[in-house]
């Protein structure tokens, strides 16, 4: 059983996105997949409020299969309604946070205090780059910075912090923080890496579909692990990630 | 047989490789069915001397069911005595280069030089893009080569056989043209990563025959290259085609 964390809808491509993300389920034999819409880097409201409510057509249209995350642009000042109508309406199983702030972002703490109520995991995309570095692009520094003012919310940092070396050492000792490897990283070491410095226990499987998907698997095969180890990143601790009666801290 | 034109040994200074034995390398080819391969020095690309790092690999290889592809940099002296060597000592069966870590002008005077070398040797020339990621690597930032410069190249060299190396789709898609006019030119598996159905759409504008397999062990995730045309929804000749046949061009007659 394969719980994928991190997909998503690309916007404006709905029934192309769709299809790849089904297509998958068939091929690689997904369970579930927990997806996200995403266009422009600085969405307007009128994108965010489309984004979600295609994660949500789709949601619907896939019972069982699909949840979604909701898309928040913290800089907005609606930016806690899109959140509670995508939890409370639309049936959303977390946040997602892309590069529009920086996750530590002031503006983030009241989302991130909501979340702590619904007790959702926040989805924060976290790259730290030699080069092309974002304006407002979350490092592991900045996911670090918000679990300690926070212990008690559920985030999720994608990507190992895109450089695993970089983000994995920002954020090592807190709990509250799980880790996807999803993306095209391709490396060969980085989930031995992140298992020998954090366990097997937070890290959860995503693939950054419809951008790849064999290249995490093939990380989870290669890697040097137990079957039980590979069992808790492909689907056990993604239960426990989004099991809302589940309370870190 | 399953072959990998892209694998490596030695050591890799930027970050702990936890696979980097010949038997590590062995191991993983044997999990996935791959009998052997292509084997260039990862010490030859940061040595002062590359052929220091071909004697190294040499040591370990000589003799096995793996091939050797010499480091060469055409812009130090004496890269030729090398190639004359490396066919002699080690029976070398292609020439890799490293143009954004040796930061020279791939249609410069040294690569003709060398191409017109490689052309009376017939040795192919593996061609390497990158190594890492180009957004991962904090410590050392090779330049990034041009698409319009390997374009460029490739024409001028019709009758070279040339294995792109680590080549990614959106690179791929803009030498379409190429890859298909060019029946020389080829491309490894290893950097393909941007779709999720990725060898499915590329097969779509090139033709399965340019498409040879290739994992840049032990720096990138061989199972995960592996899985990518494993899992693909083809035809399992064209599977076989990319894993086994499509290498043969890089067996030397009477030497294989």
């Amino acid at each position: 059983m394969i719980i994928d964390v991190h997909t998503h809808l690309w916007g404006g491509q709905y029934e192309e996105s769709k299809s790849t993300l089904l297509r998958a389920c068939d091929v690689f034999g997904l369970s579930k997949l927990y997806v996200s819409g995403l266009k422009e880097h600085y969405p307007d409201p009128d994108e965010i409020a489309r984004l979600n409510a295609d994660v949500h057509r789709l949601m619907t249209e896939c019972p069982g299969i699909v949840e979604g995350y909701c898309y928040v642009n913290p800089a907005h000042d609606n930016a806690l309604d899109v959140l509670k109508r995508g939890i409370e309406q639309y049936g959303m199983s977390g946040m997602k946070l892309w590069v529009a702030t920086f996750c530590d972002d002031p503006r983030v703490f009241p989302l991130v205090e909501q979340c702590i109520d619904y007790n959702v995991p926040i989805l924060i995309h976290s790259f730290y780059k030699t080069v092309g570095q974002l304006p407002y692009e979350s490092t592991g520094v900045h996911v670090a910075n918000l679990a300690r003012r926070y212990p008690n919310a559920k985030l999720l940092m994608a990507h190992f912090g895109g450089n695993c070396y970089h983000g994995i050492k920002a954020v090592r000792g807190c709990r509250n923080v799980w880790h996807d490897f999803s993306g095209t990283m391709f490396r060969r070491d980085d989930v031995d890496y992140a298992v020998e410095r954090l366990g097997a226990d937070r890290i959860v499987f995503g693939s950054d579909m419809p951008i790849t998907f064999a290249v995490n698997y093939g990380q989870v095969e290669e890697a040097n692990l137990t079957p039980e180890q590979k069992e808790r990143i492909y689907w056990k601790n993604a239960l426990e990630l989004f099991d809302r009666k589940y309370r870190i801290g | 047989m399953y072959t990998d034109v892209n694998a490596l040994l030695g050591h890799w200074p930027f970050r702990k490789i936890r696979k980097p034995t010949l038997e590590d390398l062995r191991s993983v080819h044997r999990d996935n069915g791959i009998t052997g391969g292509y084997v260039s020095s990862i010490n030859a690309i940061f040595y002062n001397d590359p052929f220091e790092g071909d004697e190294e690999l040499h040591e370990l290889i000589g003799g096995t069911e793996y091939r050797h592809v010499l480091t060469v940099n055409p812009t130090l002296p004496g890269w030729q005595r090398d190639i004359e060597e490396g066919l002699e000592r080690f029976g070398i069966h292609g020439v890799r280069v490293y143009p954004t870590y040796h930061d020279y002008d791939l249609n410069g005077e040294a690569m003709a030089e060398l191409c017109e070398t490689l052309k009376r040797f017939r040795l192919p020339l593996f061609l390497t893009m990158r190594m890492e990621d180009e957004r991962l690597d904090y410590l050392m930032k090779p330049n990034p080569l041009n698409i319009e410069s390997l374009r460029t190249f490739v024409s001028a060299w019709p009758e070279l056989d040339v294995i792109v190396l680590t080549i990614r789709y959106a690179e791929i898609a803009a030498l379409k043209e190429e890859f298909n006019r060019l029946p020389r030119l080829r491309l490894d598996t290893s950097g393909l990563k941007d779709r999720v159905f990725v060898l499915e759409d590329l097969l779509t504008f090139i033709p399965a025959g340019k498409i040879v397999y290739g994992s840049l062990h032990p720096l990138f995730c061989l199972k995960s290259t592996f899985c990518l045309v494993d899992m693909a929804e083809l035809a399992e000749e064209t599977k076989r085609a990319i894993f086994a046949e499509n290498a043969r061009f890089l067996q030397r007659s009477g030497a294989d």
